[in-house]
């Protein structure tokens, strides 16, 4: 009898995984201040983001602002991640960006590359 | 129970105070840093935000990519990996159930050096490996003098006689 309870027990607490929430992040970055700028990405962790390969910014002012909209399926209440520019990180030898999600339903976040404050 | 708590003291004082050092730094490691960064504990980061006894969102699929068993069964095996570092750590450094945790981390560092690291190199596989050897000696010997096992061994010789 003790050795079921301890298996109904550990079944019980085995299907305890974090739930998970879709967060909708759109981030902004200024590389105004970069020097021949052919590409412009974002690395991180979590999907669709990897600290691999770059994720793809678009152009919204050319060699000036970029910005992405990921989807991030989380159970975390933050996302780590650093901006590229010809796929070089910035803020090398540095913490990653932490970007906290908002309670509402999009957080926004504008950064300037190689600088850790946000805008 | 008195046979798997009983701890094999070593002929000097100071050879038991020796091997307590690798097992409390050993023990803390895991359960704040490595254990409680995936698995909700009181002293988990709040930003991880993790229930009580909850394993963390990512960590089922990684146990899933190690395929076969693990793939069959990744929610229980991440949760007893998650588990055994996070609460068994603890354990280990106070010397209580010695035995039992150390067979937990000994399960745990088996699957992160010989499946998880297997093939990145011996430096990945250092850590567990390092946790892995003094959970082996751990778990032959028990706490020795200094762990809550000692205490509770003698309280119940003491009960007996």
């Amino acid at each position: 009898m003790q050795k079921i309870s301890i298996i109904i027990l550990l079944a019980m607490f085995a299907s305890c995984v974090q739930p998970t929430y879709k967060r909708i992040v759109v981030l902004t970055v200024d590389v105004s201040k970069q020097a021949n700028i052919k590409s412009v990405g974002i690395r991180g962790e979590g999907t669709p983001l990897s600290w691999s390969e770059d994720y793809a910014m678009k152009t919204l002012v050319k060699d000036s602002l970029y910005q992405c909209t990921l989807e991030i399926n989380t159970g975390y209440l933050y996302g780590e991640c650093k901006f590229t520019v010809n796929g070089q990180f910035e803020l090398q030898e540095a913490d990653n960006r932490r970007i906290y999600f908002s309670d509402q339903d999009t957080t926004y976040y504008r950064a300037v590359f190689d600088q850790p404050s946000v805008q | 129970m008195k046979r798997i708590i009983k701890p094999i003291c070593l002929p000097f004082w100071w050879q038991d105070a020796l091997i307590t050092i690798p097992r409390i730094a050993c023990g803390m490691m895991l359960s704040l840093d490595f254990g409680a960064a995936k698995f909700g504990v009181p002293w988990s980061p709040p930003e991880k935000n993790l229930g009580l006894f909850e394993v963390a969102f990512w960590f089922p699929q990684d146990v899933a990519a190690y395929g076969g068993i693990f793939a069959l069964m990744p929610v229980f095996f991440a949760w007893m990996g998650a588990f055994s570092e996070a609460v068994g750590g603890l354990l280990f450094a106070a010397g209580f159930c010695t035995r039992f945790s150390s067979f937990l981390i000994i399960c745990t560092m088996c699957v992160a050096a010989f499946i998880q690291q297997w093939g990145q190199g011996s430096w990945n596989m250092l850590p567990s490996l390092g946790f892995l050897w003094v959970a082996l000696y751990h778990l032959i010997l028990g706490s020795g003098r200094f762990g809550l096992d000692y205490l509770f061994s003698k309280k119940i010789n003491h009960a007996k006689n």
